[in-house]
């Protein structure tokens, strides 16, 4: 998707990137005038709060490039969070992270089900979802908070090299496969067809079922990842937190330049998204800025971000059809 | 293609439809007049259910209006909020005043709503999933200015008390029929005559298929204005509701879920989030499922842990036999 015109320059480029412009305006701005934004501490902070929402994202990305979209990741964090507390002080570790795993990619695979296989929309499919993996949060849990008793595990959530937590840089590897697979593996670029156009990827043979059951496997596995990193970091199991983090992880999507008609999006585009909330927050909180505004400015920063991007869409079709 | 004359006649009632729903929804009473020993079927026990459900009622229609025409409103709660706070900070203008401000604030959201989606193209998932955070958000900002820090807002504030007239019309009533019942039912009737007026009808066709729609001659902006319009006012209107209910605005009020309550709801009712399918009748049904089902849940002592599940189950159900009868 480049601009056809490359003699039109920066102010393009500006357009097409512009939640990266924003980042990069808003750090600049942050770092020159709001103290203690530049520091160590507070970069370790953001990236703490917000390496989880990144997991989210991520999957939340595979989804919507499908044209779908996964309103269970909020109850599924909780749910993972539960399943790994509830096995850890019996089996340990490693046993118990890889059950959260596992469970919750198993409901992850029946909204892929779902969705693929029958004709509920995929917000009604994951809408429901959410009420089901949340209940069996509740239910497995007895609506109490699990602790974690385990240190070493507790230690994980909060474990850094060098000032970058550990679970940014799992991030980050996940982002640079991700980025990778999306764009040079075939299934990758099925993603892309499938949410270009759903009836000219099935024509062309794509298996249009198995790729929408792979999105939203790939969703809930994310989302499980992030949801172990959650409850390390919690050192508990929470039956009732983590509600709508699902609009938190669609919102870094369409920031980033993501379209819910899917086929359009990027884990680069996600990445700034994400990152863009997280210097804002930092930035009210340092500033001292009532908390209650940070609704309005997200608001209408994701308001302008698909106004530009509309835009954009509108110019593209223009100059196509000038062509 | 659509067939607008077929969409003229027969999509704002379509019974088969009616039937269906009508069908889960009587099986899920007669299941619960059984177990509950026929608790359930006491004439204060359906009131109260009808009580329960008068805002939902009211939000799930202006929600129909939207889906019909392949949108989406998730700001419907946060609307709610910023009417129900805005209706106890203007209370010292008397009961028209505020409700005029409660209206007027919930119609603001409506107009850049329908403008985003309408003029810019917006999607209007994304559009109104951002005016959300800004009505909640906004919410917050008024009632901390009201000096409640971003919590409730009560009605002693402006050295008042609520007018007992708020008060008065929830638990009133006209021959024996609770007021917010009856003023839900008004506006059930109200949105089916709606529908039946030209350019409410016209929200078929444009939900069916818009380019076709446009060139056959529909002012397809119109249409979609008003929808957001509405949802936005009645979403203001169960605001008011709320606030005579519990006699203070509050920032949360309806809860965070209202707005995907009252989605689910108008799916299980038979509207497709697809566009161009929906009833009144429907929407209506859809709702009393909801209800219906939470209500047997407590009268049976369904522990509130496992609720959320058996909620998201029947809606799964439901929408799932709608969408089988879609496709014969």
């Amino acid at each position: 998707m480049k601009t056809q015109n490359k003699g039109t320059s920066w102010l393009s480029w500006i357009g097409n990137n512009s939640a990266l412009v924003a980042f990069i305006i808003l750090f600049v701005l942050g770092s020159i005038f709001v103290p203690n934004f530049f520091s160590r501490q507070n970069f370790s902070a953001i990236l703490y709060q917000y390496a989880i929402i990144g997991f989210l994202a991520l999957g939340q990305l595979l989804v919507i490039l499908t044209a779908g979209i996964d309103l269970s990741q909020g109850s599924l964090v909780a749910f993972t969070s539960i399943v790994v507390a509830l096995a850890m002080s019996k089996y340990g570790i490693l046993p118990a992270v890889l059950a959260g795993l596992l469970a919750t990619t198993v409901l992850g695979l029946i909204n892929g089900l779902l969705v693929s296989r029958t004709r509920i929309p995929a917000f009604v499919v994951t809408l429901g979802m959410m009420g089901i993996a949340r209940g069996l949060a509740l239910v497995l849990s007895d609506a109490k908070p699990v602790s974690v008793e385990i240190e070493s595990f507790v230690k994980f959530g909060r474990a850094n090299i060098f000032g970058i937590p550990v679970s940014a840089i799992i991030l980050l590897a996940f982002c640079i496969g991700i980025g990778y697979f999306l764009k040079n593996r075939k299934l990758g670029r099925y993603i892309y067809a499938v949410g270009g156009s759903e009836e000219s990827a099935r024509l062309s043979g794509i298996d249009v079922k198995k790729i929408k059951l792979f999105v939203y496997a790939a969703s809930a596995f994310l989302t499980a990842i992030g949801g172990v990193i959650w409850t390390a970091r919690l050192s508990s199991g929470s039956p009732i937190g983590a509600n709508n983090y699902e609009m938190e992880s669609i919102a870094a999507v369409i920031v980033g330049g993501g379209s819910l008609f899917g086929g359009v999006g990027s884990v680069f585009g996600t990445v700034i998204g994400f990152l863009l909330f997280g210097t804002i927050n930092s930035i009210l909180n340092l500033v001292g800025i009532s908390p209650y505004w940070q609704g309005t400015i997200k608001g209408i920063l994701i308001l302008l971000a698909v106004a530009l991007s509309q835009l954009r869409r509108l110019r593209e079709k223009k100059s196509e059809v000038k062509k | 293609m659509i067939n607008l004359k077929k969409y003229y006649s027969t999509q704002s009632f379509d019974t088969r439809s009616v039937i269906n729903i009508l069908v889960i929804l009587l099986s899920m009473i007669f299941f619960a007049a059984v177990f509950s020993q026929g608790v359930f079927l006491q004439q204060k026990n359906l009131i109260n259910l009808l009580m329960q459900n008068a805002a939902l009622i009211i939000i799930t229609l202006g929600q129909l209006l939207v889906i019909v025409t392949m949108g989406i409103d998730l700001s419907v709660g946060a609307v709610m909020a910023v009417s129900s706070v805005l209706m106890v900070l203007f209370q010292d203008f008397g009961v028209v005043g505020s409700i005029v401000a409660a209206l007027g604030g919930a119609l603001i959201f409506g107009v850049v709503n329908g403008a985003l989606v309408t003029f810019i193209r917006l999607p209007a998932f994304v559009v109104t999933m951002a005016t959300m955070q800004i009505g909640y958000s906004v919410a917050k900002l008024l009632s901390d200015a009201a000096g409640s820090r971003g919590g409730t807002v009560y009605t002693s504030l402006g050295g008042m008390e609520l007018p007992t007239l708020y008060s008065e019309f929830y638990k009133g009533n006209l021959w024996g029929a609770p007021l917010p019942i009856l003023v839900s039912f008004g506006f059930l009737i109200l949105i089916a005559l709606y529908l039946k007026t030209k350019n409410g009808h016209f929200i078929y066709p444009v939900g069916g298929n818009e380019k076709t729609a446009f060139l056959s001659g529909v002012p397809v902006w119109k249409v979609k204005m008003a929808v957001y319009m509405l949802s936005s006012v009645l979403a203001g209107v169960a605001g008011i509701i709320f606030v005579s209910r519990v006699g203070l605005g509050d920032p949360q009020a309806g809860g965070p879920w209202i707005a995907l309550d009252s989605i689910a709801a108008a799916s299980i009712g038979g509207a497709s989030l697809s566009g161009g399918l929906g009833t009144v009748l429907g929407t209506f049904f859809g709702v009393i499922i909801l209800g219906v089902l939470n209500n047997i849940m407590n009268l049976l002592g369904v522990p509130p842990t496992l609720q959320p599940a058996i909620k998201g189950l029947v809606i799964l159900i439901a929408v799932y036999l709608n969408t089988r009868r879609k496709m014969n």
